[in-house]
């Protein structure tokens, strides 16, 4: 299975008018949403775009360096426990929890990526599905700080304080709204991030990682700044999903939100952003959708995954480019789309 | 001494049922190269094959076994037609999702059709024995007894049958095999088949031990087995035998040292430590996967 294309340039110069139109007319549609949808289907999006968030850090690993990393969840479940508890004892507003969350996951990936990095396939699959189960059994165990099995509940709804005003954020509507904004400003930073030279250098080492270094990348130091990054953007989403859904608990460690994650970046498509935050919508809908049936809900999951990997290895990508390139008035030859 | 010998004693016990569901999973990767992290799905398929002949039929443990090993193995059969064929050749990410996938339908058929509850396995032999001072169960000493008697016949078919040697021969070098004639998916089907229905044996042979079934017992199983494969030194079927009896008893004595919640991390620390001191396995020199 091919994860990804070879880096391709688009070819396209200036502002294509049809592309504008697309993109201002999914703005729009982003902006008034909840003023259509139901209460529901408002939930269902604010839990898509809180999965954005680690998907997004998982697509820099999977789609851009070329490591099948498992460790998402824990970063995701570290960063909602840090939310959680800074929140509980220290009180502090949204923002900083946010931060702490993200910069938390970003300190502890440190250690764990040094020796995770040095494995390859096979090995650093599992090394970092390892640090999911401990990340379990630590929020199971340490019961003085976690409260176990019990988990950390009436989390605050996200709370801002400016100039001595304090503002809540509550109700999907308004979490919409917020999770919005953070959706976009986070998909706007890895954007630039992966068009930045060090992205092409990610590219680099996912394509070819001996001849990168013989290029003169760096790619370890890369590599690990990758596995940061990505558990920086996980622990961002951990903060946002604990203060929506108000606890945290061990069960954040399960297998299912490593398996959304995954098909959401596969099915979306490894190494494609609009891919990702396409996959993002389509997937956490699926499956908010089928809540009600929970079995078939894993099912249908699980048969998704075998569809993706037998029928449509590279996601939804594809399939958005091309309207894309129509958008921007651009032919390609088949085959090299 | 009496409870550090029992100790021991039961941590072989566990050490042997991980055996039994590890050779399978290190057998399988051996000739796919695909980690199955479905695996434990058919130790749970087997056990409630073995649970529903019992309650259902009535039959006796015995009988039970044979039938949720048969169950298991057309399971099997099928799912290796339809997905593990495919994975010859394919890149190691293709099976990690492609078997985590088996894994979440396998699990939520056996819930949708089963119910999520606990089942009460009420078979086996559970009376202890008594050694002295030193009890235990005799079904602890029948899985022990089975496991020295699966691990002899593995060895024994890998080196004196046609298929065990041609297993041998598609996890070195399956292009040479096709060139020397030998059909590689006709031997990969057999290795999913031989290594699940090993995990289905195993499951039912603990099941009076651990006494209830559940759907979603697969998983932890899974979780216990992949790190002692990748201690063992993936495909190496001796390693595993040594890296599941060491889990066994280091497992034992955590859950009597340090208490029961720590037991099912045990497996996963020791894989990072090991990692992190030799990244290509206990038992070969160097790294191979």
């Amino acid at each position: 299975m091919n994860l990804t294309e070879p880096y391709q340039s688009d070819g396209a110069r200036g502002v294509q008018p049809l592309r504008l139109v697309l993109v201002l007319g999914l703005a729009l549609v982003a902006l008034c949403a909840p003023l259509v949808l139901g209460t529901y289907a408002v939930h269902a999006a604010v839990i898509a775009m809180i999965f954005l968030l680690p998907a997004h850090g998982l697509n820099l690993l999977v789609g851009y360096t070329g490591m099948l990393s498992l460790a998402q969840a824990a970063f995701f479940g570290l960063g909602a426990y840090t939310s959680a508890l800074m929140s509980i004892h220290l009180g502090t507003s949204f923002p900083v929890n946010f931060a702490g969350a993200a910069l938390m996951a970003a300190i502890v990936a440190v250690p764990l990526g040094i020796p995770a990095l040095r494995l390859r396939t096979t090995s650093f699959v599992m090394c970092t599905l390892g640090f999911v189960i401990i990340g379990q059994a630590i929020s199971k165990n340490w019961i003085s700080v976690t409260r176990g099995d019990m988990g950390l509940s009436n989390i605050d709804k996200p709370t801002f304080r400016l100039l001595g005003a304090s503002v809540e954020v509550a109700g999907p509507v308004q979490t919409y709204y917020l999770a919005l904004a953070i959706g976009a400003l986070a998909t706007g930073v890895f954007w630039l991030l992966v068009r930045s030279p060090a992205g092409r250098n990610l590219v680099a080492i996912r394509e070819n990682e001996t001849l990168a270094e013989s290029l003169g990348v760096p790619t370890w130091k890369y590599r690990l700044a990758a596995f940061v990054i990505a558990a920086a953007f996980a622990g961002a989403g951990g903060s946002l999903y604990v203060h929506y859904i108000s606890v945290a608990s061990p069960l954040m460690f399960q297998t299912i939100y490593t398996t959304t994650m995954l098909i959401i970046v596969l099915g979306g498509g490894a190494g494609s952003i609009t891919g990702v935050v396409f996959g993002a919508f389509l997937f956490v809908g699926l499956s908010e959708g089928l809540r009600v049936t929970p079995e078939l809900r894993m099912i249908a999951y699980g048969l998704c995954l075998l569809l993706l990997v037998f029928k449509f290895p590279k996601g939804f990508a594809p399939l958005l480019q091309k309207l894309w390139d129509r958008a921007g008035g651009i032919t390609r030859k088949e085959g090299s789309a | 001494m009496e409870f550090l010998i029992e100790q021991i004693l039961n941590g072989i016990s566990t050490g042997s049922v991980y055996a039994i569901v590890a050779v399978g999973m290190t057998m399988i990767f051996g000739v796919l190269r695909a980690i199955n992290f479905a695996h434990g799905e058919y130790y749970m398929l087997g056990t409630f094959g073995g649970w529903y002949a019992i309650s259902a039929l009535g039959v006796p443990y015995p009988v039970a076994i044979v039938i949720g090993v048969a169950v298991t193995a057309a399971i099997a059969f099928v799912i290796g037609r339809l997905v593990m064929e495919r994975m010859i050749g394919a890149a190691p990410e293709a099976s990690v999702v492609a078997t985590l996938g088996v894994s979440l339908v396998l699990q939520n058929s056996v819930i949708l059709a089963f119910g999520g509850s606990y089942k009460f396995f009420s078979e086996g032999y559970i009376e202890p024995v008594f050694f002295g001072d030193i009890g235990i169960a005799q079904q602890r000493l029948l899985i022990i007894g089975l496991c020295i008697l699966v691990f002899a016949g593995l060895e024994w078919m890998v080196s004196h049958t046609r298929i065990g040697k041609a297993m041998r021969a598609v996890s070195q070098n399956t292009e040479a095999c096709a060139v020397v004639g030998i059909d590689v998916r006709t031997v990969v089907i057999a290795t999913f088949v031989l290594g699940t229905s090993l995990a289905a044996f195993s499951g039912i042979l603990t099941a009076p031990v651990n006494v209830s079934v559940y759907g979603s017992m697969g998983e932890i199983i899974t979780f216990k087995t992949l790190p002692i494969i990748v201690m063992g030194g993936l495909g190496n079927v001796r390693g595993t035998f040594i890296a599941a009896m060491i889990l066994g008893i280091a497992e034992s004595f955590v859950a009597g040292q340090f208490g029961l919640q720590y037991r099912d991390s045990v497996g996963f620390v020791t894989l990072i430590l090991m990692l992190l001191w030799r990244p290509h396995g206990l038992f070969s020199s160097h790294a191979r996967f």
